[in-house]
Order: structure tokens, then sequence, then C-alpha cells
């Protein structure tokens, strides 16, 4: 029996990408966050994510690298098809990217004008990644709907990342800091509960082939799964952040949990929508690999490599473990 | 099309001529933060922890430079080049993978502990983690340039069915030109990063000349230097050798040699007319190129008349060579003359400071000269004898490679107008910041 070499891949792409929505997602979140925090919060803010930022966005370039190696055909279509809003999205991670390590080192109104465009960067970046995503969803058809869909979904993963950032901060920081946390966290879920609810609506009209792959009887009522168990995660946060805000005894990793939970199912059933294609409808995992030696020399590389990867990524988040605390660098 | 590939070329230039300024700074810097960390280690002298903090943020500041401009060019080799990636894709393809895997994540994993970790983890894993980023981006580099080398002089491959394919990964990965490229660039990172951490040393020596870190750091990276100047001189001729066997093209464009000839004169400084085809105001050494290249002067050498159309401009490559060469000695020189005289303690008098100040990015522009030279001086080829450059372009229309360029051109400049900023004003405070 010989491997699916691009199933692999498939698998692994999805991996990377789940991986970098969810981990820079809670730092692009914490980004957007900053101008509701005063300028010692902010500080406490930016140093809780500090140390994993970098490694984060490295989970992009490995997704969108695998993507580039194990599906050329399709890199062209989908990139090509992007090109102003990965632009716009690169603009914006640079930005951010330096201004993390600029506004450590300014004083004044230096150092406000990096911690706006540490938030500027954040929101563009966030903005732009979700506008792609409703344009790769509807297969890039032109028109003012399909636009306007992305521009749905652009909002939508500002939404997302925002939750990811306010729970990632209950986990990360105390007193004052984390009661606000908390009111941004509910902020951020009712955010996500619309913009689920309003996504959800539209993609069956904005794609005719997930619309078919949905009201698929009986496979629908399994489906009701994914919609069930996001309303329970959802539940989950708005509970813990209620009774935390109360004073109750509760875990704080508790919110940021069911919020990975929900970014978790959410992809699931973006996968489970677009599988086989990579491009919906135009081309499957299939027909856009690269040829087998390419995809084997690289699995070598994967096998070997990523036990290491995971167990010096999961060593860095326990060398962190705890409530943020400035002062570490400087 | 016209426009689409000379827009393409432009922010692709733009991209990678801004991105290498900063790997080319931290692959050595990084190695030398981890001498400044075990030198503490040893000592336990304040003075080191102080100049291994200072350094980290000037690596931390450069090395995010780095990061976010290169995240930027790994999008690019799709968006700007498709069809590079529909070519040869997969020979391309796995090597950008295995950097990714095996560098980008071990450095920035590893950064966050060295920059953030250091009262959170034992020494000893503190010192393992200044060295896991140190490999880190010597690793990237070997990944980057065995694939620029690849392109430059492709061996390794099998066609089979029109798609370029490895037959052999170890010919792709050690092809002809890759060991001297290699090590001609990690030597160019030390030079780079031994005349910064010289350079920023002088600066802040004019401002506070008991600053005992920085006459320490000073020393460092003149005596770095004046070990590696030599080095590069023996490497640079042997690559410059490589090139004339596997890439004689770009040789003659170097040396502007318009016609294949027997005892052909070395030119050391004309005006090239690629319309014309000749060199106007030339000083010559009769018979200097083939004795240099084939050290015999009356060897032929092949003019660009034998690689007729397929030839690259002459002037950028033949003045970008004399520029890096300039630069190189004046390197050279400086680096020497510098060692003398920090000999036994002694602080140099104040134009000296200011001549080892002026001198703190002359690696950058030595680099920059040497990329264009390689990089110019391989066209029209983007894989040699493979695919040309204009075969690789498209994807974007004009308009929006028009506007992205623009944006890149504003964030760029900024970006680095802030670097500069930073970059002096960390130097000027030194450790007693």
């Amino acid at each position: 029996m010989s491997l699916d070499l691009p199933l692999v891949f498939a698998a692994l792409m999805g991996l990377a990408m789940l991986l970098y929505v969810v981990l820079d997602g809670y730092d692009l979140g914490v980004g957007m966050l900053m101008p509701a925090a005063d300028a010692r919060e902010q500080d406490l803010m930016v140093a809780s994510i500090g140390p994993f930022w970098d490694a984060n966005e490295t989970w992009l370039v490995l997704g969108v690298g695998i993507l580039l190696v194990a599906f050329p055909a399709a890199h062209g279509v989908v990139l090509g098809a992007l090109y102003l809003p990965v632009a716009w999205m690169l603009i914006g991670l640079m930005l951010r990217g330096v201004a993390f390590e600029f506004r450590m080192k300014a004083e004044g109104w230096h150092r406000e004008l990096w911690n706006w465009l540490f938030w500027f960067g954040s929101f563009l970046t966030s903005f732009a990644q979700g506008f792609m995503l409703g344009r790769y969803i509807t297969g890039f058809h032109p028109g003012f709907g399909y636009t306007l869909f992305a521009l749905l979904v652009g909002a939508s993963l500002c939404g997302g990342y925002v939750l990811l950032g306010a729970t990632w901060l209950i986990l990360k920081t105390q007193g004052v800091l984390q009661g606000k946390a908390l009111g941004w966290a509910r902020w951020g879920l009712a955010w996500v509960a619309l913009a689920i609810a309003l996504v959800s609506l539209a993609t069956p009209f904005a794609s005719q082939s997930v619309q078919l792959k949905w009201f698929d009887f009986p496979r629908t009522l399994a489906l009701l799964l994914l919609p069930l168990a996001t309303l329970a995660a959802g539940w989950l946060v708005w509970g813990a952040t209620g009774r935390l805000k109360r004073g109750e005894p509760a875990p704080d990793w508790v919110p940021f949990a069911a919020a990975v939970a929900i970014f978790t199912l959410a992809f699931a059933g973006l996968a489970y929508s677009l599988f086989p294609f990579v491009v919906i409808d135009r081309m499957t995992i299939w027909e856009a690999a690269a040829h087998p030696s390419a995809l084997k020399f690289m699995l070598v590389g994967v096998v070997i490599v990523l036990p290491f990867l995971i167990a010096y990524t999961a060593f860095a988040y326990r060398v962190f473990r705890g409530k943020a605390s400035t002062g570490l660098y400087e | 099309m016209d426009e689409v590939l000379l827009l393409s070329r432009a922010q692709f230039g733009l991209n990678i001529g801004f991105h290498i300024l900063f790997p080319t700074l931290t692959i050595a810097l990084a190695w030398i933060l981890l001498y400044f960390r075990i030198r503490y280690a040893q000592s336990g002298d304040p003075a080191w922890l102080a100049t291994y903090k200072l350094w980290t943020k000037v690596f931390a500041l450069t090395f995010a430079m780095g990061v976010v401009t290169g995240i930027t060019m790994s999008f690019q080799f799709g968006t700007n080049w498709p069809g590079f990636m529909l070519k040869v894709g997969n020979i391309a393809g796995p090597l950008l993978a295995y950097e990714v895997l095996t560098a980008f994540f071990l450095e920035a994993t590893f950064l966050g502990i060295m920059l953030f970790g250091m009262n959170r983890v034992p020494g000893w894993m503190h010192i393992f983690a200044s060295a896991m980023v140190a490999i880190g981006t010597s690793l990237s580099a070997f990944w980057i340039l065995a694939l620029n080398s690849w392109m430059q002089t492709p061996t390794g491959h099998v066609v089979q069915a029109g798609q370029i394919i490895a037959g052999d990964w170890w010919q792709v990965l050690f092809n002809p030109s890759f060991p001297y490229r290699f090590t001609h660039m990690l030597i160019a990172s030390g030079l780079t990063a031994a005349f910064v951490v010289a350079g920023l040393s002088a600066w802040r020596l004019l401002r506070a000349q008991d600053d005992k870190s920085a006459r320490a750091t000073l020393r460092t990276g003149l005596v770095l230097a004046a070990v590696l100047a030599p080095a590069q001189v023996i490497v640079g001729d042997q690559h410059g050798m490589n090139t004339l066997e596997h890439q004689p093209a770009k040789i003659a464009a170097i040396e502007a040699i318009w016609k294949t000839e027997k005892g052909v004169p070395l030119v050391l400084l004309a005006i090239p007319d690629d319309e014309k085809r000749r060199n106007d105001f030339a000083i010559e050494i009769p018979k200097g190129a083939s004795l240099l290249l084939k050290h015999d002067a009356d060897a032929e050498l092949k003019g660009l008349d034998a690689f007729a159309p397929d030839t690259a401009p002459v002037a950028p490559v033949f003045f970008a060579f004399r520029a890096m060469v300039g630069i190189g000695v004046l390197m050279f020189i400086v680096a020497w003359w510098g060692v003398w005289a920090t000999r036994r303690g002694m602080l140099p008098p104040r134009w000296m400071l200011w001549t080892f100040a002026g001198f703190t990015f002359s690696g950058w522009a030595a680099t920059e000269c040497g990329w264009i030279v390689t990089e110019i001086g391989r066209q029209p080829w983007l894989v040699t004898g493979i695919l040309r450059t204009a075969d690789a372009a498209g994807g974007a229309s004009g308009a929006q490679l028009g506007a992205s360029l623009t944006g890149y051109v504003i964030t760029y400049a900024g970006m680095f107008l802030a670097y500069m900023v930073v970059l002096t004003h960390l130097a000027g405070k030194g450790t007693q910041a």
C-alpha cells in the first residue's frame, strides 16, 4: 500500500493553518485590544505575547510554504487572486512585527506612535486574513455581493481574534487588567456569535457546492454536531467569564481553551465544506499536488523535525507559564 | 508584459535588497552574542552581561526586521514569479520548506527564551538557547544559499514529463557553486557584524571615552574583522574561479570582456557601453585578465560575444564588482590598522574612532554590491539554462504591482528610518542605559 502523499500534505497544511490561526490569532487579538488599555497595561499585554509572537507567525510561513511546495498549481491561483489583500496583510505583519521592538525602545510620543502602529498592523493583518478567507470560500468570484461577503468574513475574523486575545489575557494577567479582559472576552464572544450566524447563513448562498455538502441528508444530522459543540464552547466561555467576573472560583484557562475549541470547530466545518478541493470547485488536492519525489523528500524532513518542533515549542510555553510580568526584558 | 516584468523585478529587487541587510547582520551577530554570553558565564563579570544585553537589543531589532521582510519574500516567490514554482517548484519548494522546518521555528522559539527567559531558565539552558538561535540563523543561510546556488549552477535534477525534478538531492544541495557561495556569504556576514560592532562601539566611545564595555567590543569587532578580511580575499578569489568554470558569461560581464581573445587585458576602470558593446575611457593592465583568471598571460578568455544574446547588462555588474572589491580592500586596511591602534588596551585617537564609526555599515554596502554582481550577472537566466527571468514573471497586473510597490517603498522607508534612529540611540547610550 502506498501513502496518499497529497492527502498527508493537505492534512499537514490544515494543521499548520489551524495552529497559525489560533496562535497568531491570540497575539493579533491582543494587538487589536491595545487602545482599550492604559500605558502600564499595554506593557503587560505586550509582555504576555513577547516570547511567542515570532514563532506563532512562523506557522503562517509553514502553512503557505506547504501550499507553495506541495500544491504549486493551487498556490499560483490562490495567491494570484489574492494579490492585493496579501500585500496589505504583509504590510500589516511588518508594521506590528517591528512595532514590538520599537515601542520597547521608544519614549514619549514615539512610543505612542508605535503603539498605534502596533494596533493598526494587528488590525490590518486580521482583517486582510478574514477578507482572503471570504474570497477563498467563494472561489474568488467577482461581484459586489461576493466582496460584501468577504468584508463580512474580515470583520468576523477580527472578532474571533479579539476573543482569543481577550481570553489569552484572562489566562496571563490578573487584577484590573484581567477584569477588563473579562469584559472584552464577552464582547468578543457576542461578536463571534453574530458573525458565525451571519457567515453560516450567507455561505450556502455564496457557494453552491458548500450548500450541497451541508444539506445532504442524513449526513446533515451528523454535521449538526459541529454547531451544537460550538454553541457549548461558547456557553463555556460565557459561563466561565461570568463566574470570574463575579469573583467566584473558576480556572482562568477555561475561556481560552473554549475559544480555541470554537476556532477548531469552525475550522473543521470549513475543512469539511472544502474537501477535497484546494481551490473550490476548480482544483482538488490531487490535481494540484507536486511531484511525488518532492513530497517524499519533504515528508522525511517533516517526520524527523516535527517531534522536536513540538517538544521545544511546548518547552517554551512551559518556561513562560503563569502570569505575565514586565521587566523581563530591558 | 514588459511592464509586469519590470515592476516584478523592481519589487522583488527592492524586497530582497532590503531583506538581505538584516540576515547578513544577524547570522554572525548571533555567534558574537553567544561569545559574549559565554564570556559572562565564565567570568561572572557584570560588564559582559551588560554588553550581552545591549547587543541582544540590537540583535532582536535586526532579527525582527529580517523576519517580517522575509515573510514578504516567501509570499512573493509565488505572487510575483508563478513561472518559477511551476517550472522548478519540485526543487525549490522542498529546500524552502526545509528552511522553515529546521531553521525558522528553531530560531524563533529559542529567541523568545534568549530574550525574555534569562531569569526563568538555568544559565546553561540560556546559553543553549543562544546557541540554538545562532545555529538556526546559519542553517537558514545554508538552505537559502543551497537554493540560490542551485539556481546559478543547477545539478542533480532530471526532466520527467516536462517537469524538473530532483534525481539526486545530494547533488542538488552540494551543487558546484554552493560551497564557495555559502562560505563567501558567511564570511561576508562575519565582516558585516564585526564592523557594526566595532563601528557602534566607536560611536559610543566618541561620547564616553571611559566606557569599558565599548572598548572591549571595539576590540572584539576589529580583531574579528582583521581575521576574516584576508580569509575573504582567498574565498572570494576561489569563488571567482568557480564562476569562471561554471558561469563564464558572468565573468565576462564582470570584467567587461566583449570579445573572445587571447591575452586579455584586465580592465581596471572604464565606462562599459552596453549599446555599442565596448568600453570607453578604459584603464587596462595588458594581459592582466588572462593572467589573473587563467594564471597564464596568453590564455584565451571567452568574451560576451560567445554567449550572445544571453548576456547580462555589463555596466551594473562591472561597477558593482569594483565597488565591492574597493570597499573590501578599505575594510581590510581599516581592520588591521584598528587592531594595531587598539593593542594593549590603547584608545585610538578621535579621528580614528570617527573612521570606525564611518565604516559601521561598510559590510552592508559590500554585500549589496556582491549580490548585485551575482544576481544581475546571471541574467537573463533565473535558473541557468533552464528558466529565463522573463518567463517566470506574471500573476499580477501592472496596476497591482505598482500599488503594492508603492506600499512597500513607504513601509520600508519608514522602517529603515526608525531602525537607524533606534540603533544610533542604543549605541549612543551604550551599556549605561
